[in-house]
């Protein structure tokens, strides 16, 4: 123990460098974990967090009951999960192999940097541009189509729209990752692939897709991770939160701020609250568990 | 036996370029339109008489252009320059110290004999599995620090994540030697002395990867202004882009616009363009500054979900 304090103190420079990161993790981070107590309490805004009634597991016994909401936001959150990492996952490794064989570099590079813009447009703007897109009396959908959806009530087409923009936003950016794993496939292999009469497919199923493959697995099980987060801006700005959309658009998250924009309902939402940080912490370990397990470099911890 | 590549792009194999490749080259071009047009539409539509969208709908192909949209946001000037000034204080001064902290937490816990750093190592990663979530943070922040409505609230919740202090971690363990930190040492160097001047400096391409993700994060960061940011003067660009459709009524009706002014833009007023010319403003600077960051942070996103 003594050397403990010796060593702490022989690297004081240190302790004080990694002060001011550590007081924000703290007072950012820290702090509302101990917040999560509410779920248990029924929350009064005079008392405060700390200060209110504790109530036991009634907020979950709510939240059971309530299949309406919870089940369905929950539901929302994982479907928008699968569709997003499946399609997700298969369309930036096809984009990216496909740059990756085109010949014309220079062309194939300065398409990818138009490909990686939308992922810096923020969900407040990308709104205004699907609105665009979509609305009823000016949009181009309806008007180059000669219909008139009105596509903000109509929940049953928001999985598909929803899947549309977060593609557009997010699969340029996402193909970058695998880019540099075929950046480092050896060149000889498809040199001598092609010596021993192998086509330009038989070259991407044997040579580059296998080379992915880790990458594509990591990737895959540290997503299982976020499972339970979601891509709030996506959910709360782009259906422009119109409540007629809930049954398909609503998830934990876009419920979660909503409720604390509408003040109410603290007891159901903090047990939520709680659920969603619970599961997602046993999907993280999870997740890194079986990570380690596979690819043991690129596990978290 | 890979050889080391330029991280952007692949190697460029000799290869005859054959009906394949111009097949293959025209998708990719099919996808660049697929992406990048909606961002053209948005030129286009600012640019767009309002009333030729009222009939016609959004195009990219309008008959008739006009600059009323545009000016009709020129004439709110001073809340937008406010706006614009909020966004920029808070993405430069919360991007610097943001970087400055994480870099020396990060070496910190990257000292060998250092016993504390194992405990600082399992602290820094807590946050990623486990957090307290939207209301409680509100909750806290609010009621409990009283911050509501202050800047610290868009700046602080941005400022130190668990990811870009592993990318940093990272990159000194693995781009820095160690032996140069020492040989600073025996030369006489104080702690600081070889943090600022030799590390921080050899750290460049990490903080330049990091520095851009986060500077996008809070340049595009709404979440947090829609929560707890009251006070026009406060607003940042994308409250600015979120309240737009009141701000251009408030603005029209409220600011000193001449009423001859007015009758130009057709008496109404030219609320799409008006929209858009602001969305433009407001994803501009961004699209104008991150092809110059793009070498940077393909690196970082390689070495951040790989970790080296």
């Amino acid at each position: 123990m003594k050397g403990f304090f010796e060593n702490t103190w022989k690297h004081r420079a240190h302790v004080l460098m990694a002060l001011p990161a550590f007081l924000i993790l703290f007072f950012i981070m820290y702090v509302p974990m101990a917040g999560l107590v509410m779920a248990f309490k029924k929350y009064d805004f005079q008392l405060g967090i700390f200060g209110s009634p504790w109530n036991g597991l009634e907020n979950f016994k709510i939240l059971m009951a309530s299949k309406a909401t919870f089940i369905q936001m929950t539901e929302n959150t994982l479907m928008y999960y699968v569709i997003f990492t499946a399609v997700g996952t298969v369309l930036n490794v096809v984009l990216a192999i496909a740059i990756d064989q085109c010949v014309f570099k220079r062309c194939a590079k300065t398409m990818q940097t138009l490909m990686i813009i939308p992922v810096f447009i923020s969900y407040a703007a990308v709104q205004f541009i699907v609105y665009a897109f979509i609305s009823t009396d000016t949009g181009i959908l309806n008007k180059s189509l000669g219909m008139t959806t009105r596509f903000y009530s109509t929940a049953a087409v928001w999985p598909l729209l929803l899947t549309i923009v977060k593609i557009w936003k997010d699969t340029g950016y996402g193909s970058v990752l695998y880019m540099s794993v075929l950046a480092g496939i050896d060149s000889e292999l498809y040199e001598a692939a092609e010596i021993d009469g192998a086509n330009k497919w038989q070259q991407i199923w044997h040579i580059t897709l296998p080379s992915l493959v880790p990458m594509i697995t990591v990737m895959l099980l540290l997503s299982v991770g976020s499972v339970m987060k979601s891509d709030t801006g996506l959910f709360y700005q782009v259906t422009r939160n119109s409540g007629i959309l809930y049954s398909k658009t609503q998830v934990i998250d876009s419920y979660i701020l909503n409720a604390i924009f509408k003040n109410s309902n603290f007891g159901f939402t903090a047990a939520t609250s709680l659920f969603q940080s619970v599961v997602g912490l046993l999907l993280m370990l999870f997740a890194n568990g079986m990570v380690k397990k596979i690819e043991p470099e690129n596990a978290l911890f | 036996m890979a050889k080391k590549k330029d991280l952007d792009l692949a190697p460029s194999r000799k290869e005859k370029a054959g009906v394949g490749q111009y097949i293959l080259t025209f998708f990719l071009l099919l996808y660049t339109l697929f992406a990048f047009l909606p961002v053209v539409l948005t030129f286009v539509a600012a640019f767009t008489d309002e009333k030729y969208i009222t009939q016609h709908g959004f195009t990219f192909f309008p008959e008739k252009w006009s600059l009323n949209g545009v000016n009709a946001v020129l004439r709110y000037g001073k809340r937008l320059l406010t706006s614009y000034g909020v966004t920029i204080f808070v993405t430069v001064f919360g991007t610097l110290v943001g970087l400055l902290v994480m870099s020396m937490f990060a070496y910190s816990i990257s000292r060998k004999d250092f016993r504390l750093s194992r405990f600082l190592s399992v602290y820094l990663l807590i946050p990623m599995l486990f957090n307290g979530g939207q209301l409680s943070g509100y909750i806290v922040f609010t009621t409990y620090y009283h911050l509501k409505d202050s800047l610290w609230l868009l700046i602080l919740p941005l400022m130190v994540t668990t990811m870009n202090v592993i990318i940093l971690r990272t990159y000194i363990a693995n781009s820095i030697p160690a032996e140069l930190m020492e040989a600073a040492k025996i030369d006489g160097a104080g702690e600081y002395r070889t943090f600022f001047q030799i590390t921080l400096p050899l750290m460049k391409p990490s903080l330049a990867a990091v520095g851009f993700m986060m500077a996008t994060a809070y340049w595009n960061d709404w979440q947090n202004a829609l929560l707890y940011i009251t006070t026009d003067s406060k607003k940042p660009l994308q409250l600015l882009l979120i309240n737009i459709q009141k701000s251009i009524e408030f603005l029209l009706n409220n600011s000193n616009v001449p009423a001859s002014a007015r009758a130009a833009m057709g008496g109404t007023i030219p609320q799409y363009s008006a929209t858009m010319t602001t969305v433009i403003i407001v994803i501009g600077p961004i699209m104008v500054a991150y092809p110059f960051f793009q070498k940077y942070f393909v690196k970082g996103l390689t070495v951040g979900s790989v970790k080296g």
